[in-house]
């Protein structure tokens, strides 16, 4: 992975003095809440319900463990003990001191880490495929462009200030695992018969208040040409961007008021002005940065079948030969290289917030990396985390190792394989918590032989409408809403991540809290009851349409339904 | 504050007296403000140069040297390049206004000034200039800052060499990075 040069590692540590001096001077106070504000989320630090809350940046998610080793301590000394990994490959801490956070960015430097820009109006931690690198279905190894956008991104003069946040997203395989479209720029990488590197860029995606999927705005960028390309676009926004109405100000709005055409128009115009400038990518810096990215050193291994690979687990228990069969099923993927496999470790047991990771797990992790991948992990968007250079013949041993520490539940891609934000538990922007939603679900859907005959659902929870659960896009979304002081809950059905992304339909009326076990087997009832043999639930869905899931879903609710609240109504 | 923070491209960053008043907007009483008391230069809206920038009196000043402008963070200067052209040769300074710290449209304005109007002049940030604007500010395109009053002359004065090291070009220089 990427090591830093004194040039990164320079500027992370002036970068943690800049932060220090602005805090002492809001301690002091010189520099009032208000102001000091946007300075604090460019560095991460939210201020929630209960406590500061730090978000570090784990760029495009590749994580070493002795990286993993610092964040374990940082949860030892300056939280309660864990971490929580969050949609966008960052990690959380929920309780820290102001007094504290230039301690722990300096703590962070000391292993080439840092929070810059995972929050604040201006282009954040930059997220691509947790498989990059190694995925059998990969055109492009995307980690070189991310790391060279990382870099130009980083404390970018022009664009500290934009209308508000901008999110970018880097896919490089066949199958879209980066949510790329809605992202307010997704760059999809590709090689042309040459071999030479392209990005096709598509703007104006993104979830919150108005979910909207990005347009195609330009083919086959030359990839040196990004910088000069990206500037123009968001110089575009920029300027052009609202500014007026905080609700309004995304990037995609601007997009579909102009309509995508219009908008790539003027990107083309101011391009043609400095698509001939320095700010481009040279080769000699592909190649500073893209040495990082090589093979580690692999060994030439037979490939190894599942019978194989059963045969190695020895005589055991029949349960405990399922509990494998079923982890090698969903929870080990397929490598490019023969031999090899990469593993999911599940941070979803059934009852622990999504993405929550003990300081002592955080350890455990950072062993099996090192004993079992190379030394390095990454951070999915699911909020899991990757080995992803394993061996096959140690996933018995490492299934055996990382079941200790809870991690091997094999429902990745399953029900219980729930997104959720940290909610209103947390964040003092939710309008309702979603972790004891999650928790409520995952303990009504207990039953692992059960899950695994559901197949493939994914079911995303956030606690207010800036979607940080990702709720558009899971086949079931589930919104925190606020109505009249009281959490309720509303139900979109549809939506889908990947190639075929799509944006879910709200169901109806919302629901309270205790209700939505209930509304949920009604739904995975109806489901089962109507899909076709190996219908996923998506599929099912779109033959059967929403009436009877709809019909279902309200079939025993209670009457508490709000009234005034009509389908197809956003909070 | 009566003093301007002044850092040229290649200088270091001082204050010195300043001598140039703003006309706002809804000032205008349709001629030029009073230059014979006080302050003689006014950087004007660029709206009301617009407006008015044919008017005898009002060039005859700027050709002495009295008249700049300001830009409002909503003023697309990429649509009066040939008013621009011209300024080029006539104002010995030109501002971007912040109406708010947190905008980063003038940002984009200082940028194309440089870019695309090749302006090697003084661009002055005005409006709510805060201390930790600054470098963004400086290596944007701006080279003069009429602070807010209540900001802190010495932390002011300390911004511009908090990074030694840069990955993107800037109005300043190439990124540090080429170096590597």
């Amino acid at each position: 992975m990427y090591k830093y040069d004194h040039i990164d590692q320079t500027l992370v540590d002036q970068r943690v003095a800049q932060f220090r001096d602005q805090v002492e001077r809001r301690l002091n106070g010189t520099l009032p809440e208000e102001e000091f504000r946007p300075l604090r989320l460019q560095n991460g630090l939210y201020h929630q319900r209960h406590a500061y809350m730090l978000r570090v940046a784990i760029p495009y998610g590749l994580l070493s463990a002795k990286q993993l080793r610092m964040l374990a301590l940082i949860a030892d000394k300056y939280d309660r003990g864990y971490g929580h990994f969050t949609t966008r490959q960052n990690i959380q801490y929920n309780w820290v001191e102001l007094e504290e956070t230039p301690n722990i960015l300096a703590d962070l430097a000391k292993v080439e880490m840092h929070a810059i820009q995972t929050s604040g109006n201006c282009i954040r931690n930059i997220t691509s495929d947790a498989f990059a690198g190694v995925a059998a279905d990969e055109y492009v190894d995307p980690r070189p462009i991310c790391e060279l956008l990382r870099q130009w991104s980083t404390l970018h003069p022009e664009f500290a200030h934009l209308p508000r946040k901008f999110k970018f997203a880097i896919n490089g395989a066949k199958e879209d695992r980066t949510i790329l479209l809605c992202h307010d720029v997704g760059i999809e990488l590709k090689k042309d018969a040459a071999g030479q590197l392209l990005a096709d860029i598509y703007a104006g995606g993104g979830m919150g208040r108005t979910p909207i999927l990005g347009s195609l705005i330009k083919q086959a960028l030359p990839w040196q040409l990004l910088p000069s390309y990206l500037t123009a676009l968001l110089r575009v926004y920029n300027r052009f961007g609202r500014r007026d109405n905080l609700y309004k100000a995304r990037i995609k709005i601007l997009v579909k008021a102009l309509g995508p055409e219009e908008f790539a128009r003027q990107v083309e115009g101011e391009w043609a002005h400095i698509v001939d400038g320095d700010d481009n990518f040279t080769q000699a810096e592909w190649e500073r940065v893209a040495q990082h990215f090589t093979k580690p050193a692999y060994k030439t291994l037979p490939p190894l079948s599942t019978e194989q690979l059963l045969a190695q687990l020895g005589s055991v228990e029949g349960n405990e030969r399922i509990a494998f069969t079923h982890w090698l099923e969903r929870n080990v993927r397929s490598h490019q290289v023969p031999g090899y496999a990469s593993v999911i470790l599940s941070l979803k047991p059934h009852g622990v917030p999504p993405g929550d990771v003990t300081s002592a797990q955080m350890n455990a992790i950072a062993d099996l990396a090192d004993q079992y991948s190379f030394g390095e992990l990454r951070a999915t968007h699911e909020q899991n985390l990757v080995l992803a250079d394993v061996e096959q013949a140690q996933l018995v041993a490492l299934w055996r190792a990382a079941k200790k520490q809870n991690l091997v539940l094999p429902n990745i891609g399953l029900l219980t394989d729930i997104i959720a934000c940290p909610g209103g538990d947390f964040c003092s922007l939710a309008n309702a918590k979603s972790l004891p939603i999650a928790k409520a679900i995952q303990e009504c859907f207990d039953d692992l032989d059960y899950l695994y005959d559901l197949g493939k659902i994914t079911l995303n929870i956030s606690g207010c409408i800036n979607s940080c659960g990702h709720h558009h896009v899971g086949n079931i979304g589930v919104l925190g809403v606020d109505k009249d002081g009281e959490e309720w809950y509303q139900i979109t059905l549809g939506g889908e991540q990947g190639n075929d992304a799509a944006i879910g339909k709200v169901i109806g009326p919302s629901f309270y809290a205790d209700e939505i076990p209930d509304v949920m087997t009604n739904i995975i009832n109806t489901y089962v009851g109507q899909r076709h043999e190996d219908e996923s639930f998506i599929s099912a869905y779109r033959r059967l349409g929403v009436a009877p899931f709809k019909e279902a879903a309200y079939a025993h609710a209670k009457k508490k339904v709000a009234s005034e609240q009509a389908a197809g109504g956003a909070a | 504050m009566n003093e301007i923070l002044h850092f040229p491209k290649d200088g270091q960053p001082h204050f010195a007296p300043n001598q140039w008043q703003i006309l706002s907007w809804d000032q205008d009483e349709g001629g030029i403000p009073d230059l014979e008391h006080g302050p003689s230069k006014v950087l004007v809206p660029f709206a009301w140069w617009v407006k008015h920038h044919k008017e005898q009196d009002i060039l005859a000043r700027a050709q002495a040297g009295q008249i700049g402008v300001w830009f409002a963070a909503d003023d697309d200067i990429l649509k009066h390049a040939d008013l621009l052209e011209e300024g080029k040769t006539l104002w010995p300074l030109v501002a971007a206004h912040f109406p708010i710290f947190r905008d980063g449209r003038s940002f984009s304005t200082a940028a194309l000034l440089r870019e695309r109007y090749s302006w090697d002049g003084e661009i002055r940030a005005i409006g709510d200039v805060l201390i930790d604007q600054l470098l963004q500010g400086a290596r944007a395109g701006f080279d003069s800052f009429a602070l807010r009053s209540d900001q802190d002359k010495d932390v002011a004065l300390k911004q511009f060499d908090l990074f030694s090291v840069t990955t993107q070009n800037s109005w300043r220089g190439k990124r540090t990075t080429l170096n590597l």
